[in-house]
């Protein structure tokens, strides 16, 4: 892991956020530079939160946020970030009337492409790497949650953004269309700041090289996968019963119990740990606390 | 702090701006926030104009108008403030529409998402703004067609731009005011609560309209535009109306950027916007509310109360023909029935035929007169009631056409025609038009030719005319169950009603004589001999069949066929039949002179 503050994309120091009673953010702070990171974390953890922030839609009660060097919290620098910026929020309403690509197309002029040529050409772009053209002309509501949740991203895309926010952009996706979607990120020219927030802890696995784990509005880990997985070698085990002392116990499809735990089950099997092991074993210890 | 695995930095992150090539990042290519507002204004224009919002609005305005313009005769100076009262609901839909555009996004779960755009709240509620002109042509297309419609009746008088102008302002208004609405409340109830509003304000039964009514965004009262003679000054006064509206849109339109627009120096200036239209607003008000000149009013009072002073009379036929200034293409209109009858006379009587127009003017008006004090309003009021008609009569060799009701087009002006008809056929045979007086001075009643042959002739005269449809005829009989009739020397005479006699085609309404079943009846079986043979009969005692005591009889009697008889018993609905009896009700005059 190396320190690279003063080429950092996106830096965020210190932030923190309340709603009420609730603390959302607590003293966040992280780096994200080009290529993708996952944001993982349970509901409730301050995802959406941080990535509203970044997105220059919230502003933080407390710290810095700094994106390619422009502060969003400056009138004149807001606009600028925002020209480079393309955001999925978790929740997402659609404009039910509008067809898809009268949807792209407006969404483009949001966006600042108001030449008519080349703003159809993004928009034909955007539906074919989503694989939305014969969806062009049919009305938004007359889609299924899985394409709306491809044009929610076929949005974000426009404009080929220098840094992708994408909260939750796999929620209603079937698995082919998931794995499309790790593909069409992983080959996104101009190695775009991506961000992305799951709960699918193989999505990270399969195309973010950078993770970070968010528990209780703060961050519990920053690292690649594998550095993840890593936090819980040796203290995942497979058994064939069920051990009341693990952390955490599930069956597997093999009909197996995995175990996380400090002590081995009885006649357990010492196994290679996950990401999402990994991620289980930091929620458990932040529950913890 | 937290870092993540940096790699190479990313060209130029720490740039706050550069320049890009097109694939390197569209978004980057910075629009002037201009362009973005046109291209955003002209997808929402045209959204606006394909609303169904919008096309019902139009269709409803189109109604609006056609019902208010009606049958009567399209005079401009009343055609345009009714045009306004269709654009009026158009506004109302336009407003509906735009604010539903324009809180769109908040509605629709997607805040956040524009919140992230570049284009800011500002940007889109200027757009909106901009898109209203995507509202013009649906008010265009109003104004085009309620012109078409004047066209085609042949208009009286020319159109006021200004007035014109005045509705599509109306439009563009209320989709300002939707604007400024839907940016701070998205719920779709809201902007029907905004359309309500704009219809209330326009009414009139809850609202006072003195001189005050010209501020409302459309006052739809019980105006006199179609009385007028002609256009009056002032009245409405158009253009202040309109540079009312114009400061109305421009207050909405800050309003809604107020709503939106971040930034002291932008709120600044439209602080100075709003204070500049509020000003203009304000003065275009205090100029509607000025009074009409008192010598435009004295020149309307003497033309309505002294026609003669102010018309144009043509003479045709030797019958007089006397019309305000600009009517003049009305006159082949009211000829060819009087020449209709004139033709089938076998002489004319001595005293000639004036047809002359006359307007019913009603003093005092608060939206007429307002600001002149009421000692002159009382002498305005003096003379107008002095006015050709305004006594309920009618001289013996005069016809009265009140302004603004003659007919067009259709079976309305067919009637007219037969009114005017049977009006002249009435002078022709000297049946007295006035009606009569009873003796407590308060109820006029019109004289009954009862028994008479004049009338029967007087009726073939009319139906030889104009030809109008039998059934139209036959219905003012009434039926089995329904019969008109009247008393006179207390017993009931059956009446016949003729076609448009209730609709103030003449001067007074439904004046002149009133007719009997049996004197229709043996006109219509006049109608049925050869007209040779009834000239003759006519022309051989003309003089006698005048006479108010040659009965209908003995003309049946010459002409050589029976008397009809005419039935006065009703059937009531449980199917038993009576004859109505002698009521308390007044007694009808027979015309005796």
């Amino acid at each position: 892991m190396t320190l690279n503050v003063r080429t950092a994309a996106v830096r965020a120091e210190g932030l923190s956020r309340r709603y009420g009673a609730t603390r959302a953010l607590d003293d966040v702070s992280l780096t994200l530079d080009r290529g993708i990171t996952g944001l993982l974390g349970p509901n409730g953890a301050g995802k959406t939160t941080l990535l509203s922030i970044l997105a220059t839609v919230n502003e933080p009660d407390a710290g810095q946020v700094s994106v390619f060097g422009l502060d969003p919290r400056d009138a004149a620098e807001r606009p600028e970030i925002r020209r480079r910026l393309g955001y999925l929020p978790q929740e997402l309403g659609y404009h039910r009337h509008f067809t898809v690509a009268g949807f792209l197309d407006y969404v483009a002029i949001l966006k600042e492409i108001t030449d008519r040529r080349r703003r159809a050409e993004e928009v034909a772009r955007v539906l074919a790497a989503l694989g939305l053209e014969r969806r062009a002309r049919t009305r938004i509501r007359a889609l299924s949650g899985g394409l709306r949740q491809r044009l929610g991203i076929a949005q974000a895309l426009l404009g080929r953004p220098d840094l992708l926010i994408l909260d939750e952009p796999t929620a209603g996706l079937d698995p082919e269309q998931r794995l499309r979607f790790r593909e069409l990120l992983s080959g996104l020219p101009g190695d775009p700041v991506i961000v992305l927030s799951t709960h699918q802890a193989d999505d990270i696995a399969a195309i973010c090289p950078h993770v970070v784990v968010l528990l209780q509005g703060q961050v519990h880990f920053t690292g690649t996968p594998a550095e993840l997985a890593a936090t819980a070698a040796g203290r995942v085990w497979a058994a064939c019963e069920r051990d009341a002392r693990a952390h955490l116990s599930w069956r597997g499809g093999d009909n197996r119990w995995r175990h996380i735990g400090d002590n081995p089950p009885a006649g357990a099997e010492l196994v290679a740990p996950t990401v999402e092991d990994g991620y289980l074993l930091l929620s458990h210890a932040a529950g913890a606390r | 702090m937290t870092t993540t695995d940096g790699g190479p930095a990313l060209p130029g992150a720490d740039v706050p701006t550069r320049a890009r090539d097109h694939g390197g990042g569209v978004a980057a290519a910075r629009a002037p926030r201009l362009r973005t507002v046109l291209a955003l204004g002209r997808v929402e224009a045209s959204l606006l104009a394909r609303s169904l919002l919008v096309l019902a609005g139009l269709l409803a305005g189109g109604a609006v108008v056609w019902w208010s313009l009606g049958p009567a005769e399209p005079l401009w100076w009343n055609a345009d403030w009714r045009i306004g009262s269709g654009q009026l609901v158009l506004g109302m839909a336009v407003l509906a529409a735009a604010q539903l555009a324009a809180g769109r996004a908040p509605r629709n779960a997607m805040g956040d998402l524009y919140a992230s755009f570049p284009a800011t709240a500002g940007t889109r509620t200027l757009a909106h703004l901009f898109s209203l002109v995507g509202a013009a042509p649906a008010s265009l297309l109003l104004i085009a067609a309620a012109t078409a419609l004047v066209q085609l009746r042949g208009p009286i008088g020319a159109p006021s731009i200004v007035a014109l102008a005045g509705g599509v302002l109306l439009v563009i208004a209320a989709g300002a005011a939707g604007v400024a609405i839907g940016a701070r409340f998205p719920h779709p109830l809201a902007g029907v609560l905004g359309a309500l509003v704009l219809f209330l304000s326009s009414g009139q039964s809850h609202l006072p309209w003195a001189a005050g009514a010209w501020l409302y965004p459309w006052a739809s009262f019980s105006d006199q535009f179609p009385v007028l003679p002609g256009p009056l000054a002032g009245y409405p006064p158009a253009a202040a109306h309109a540079v009312e509206l114009a400061g109305l849109a421009a207050l909405a339109g800050i309003v809604a950027l107020a709503v939106t627009v971040r930034g002291a120096r932008a709120r600044g200036w439209l602080a100075a916007a709003g204070i500049v239209a509020v000003a203009v607003t304000c003065l275009a008000g205090a100029v509607q509310l000025r009074p009409i000149p008192t010598a435009d009013l004295n020149h309307l009072v003497s033309e309505v109360a002294d026609p003669a002073s102010a018309q144009r009379c043509t003479t045709a036929s030797q019958v007089r023909y006397c019309l305000y200034p600009g009517f003049g293409r009305q006159l082949p209109s009211l000829e060819a029935p009087v020449d209709g009858v004139l033709a089938h006379l076998p002489a004319r009587p001595a005293q000639p035929l004036t047809v002359r127009q006359v307007a019913t003017l009603s003093l005092p008006d608060a939206t007429l007169t307002h600001g002149h004090p009421n000692r002159q309003v009382s002498r305005w009021d003096a003379r107008v009631q002095r006015a050709p008609g305004m006594n309920g009569a009618a001289p013996a060799s005069a016809i009265y056409l009140p302004v603004g009701s003659w007919p067009a087009a259709g079976s309305q002006l067919a009637d007219a025609h037969f009114d005017l008809a049977l009006a002249a056929a009435g002078w022709a045979v000297r049946i007295p038009p006035q009606a009569i007086g009873t003796p407590g001075g308060q109820v006029f009643l019109p004289c009954v030719p009862l028994g008479q042959a004049r009338e029967a002739i007087a009726i073939w005269l009319a139906i030889l005319a104009t030809h109008p449809p039998p059934s139209g005829l036959q219905a003012g009989l009434g039926t089995g169950t329904g019969i008109f009739g009247t008393e006179v020397r207390n017993t009931f005479v059956r009446t016949w009603n003729y076609p448009g006699m209730f609709d103030s085609y003449l001067m007074p309404p439904g004046g002149g004589p009133q007719y009997t079943a049996a004197g229709y009846l043996l006109a219509h079986a006049m109608t049925n001999l050869p007209e040779q043979k009834v000239s003759h009969v006519l022309t051989d005692a003309w003089g006698k069949w005048l006479n108010w005591h040659t009965t209908d009889a003995q003309l049946a009697a010459a002409l050589g066929i029976r008397m009809p008889s005419v039935s006065t018993r009703v059937t009531l609905p449980s199917g038993k039949t009576v004859t109505p009896g002698p009521g308390n009700g007044p007694q009808a005059p027979l015309c005796t002179t």
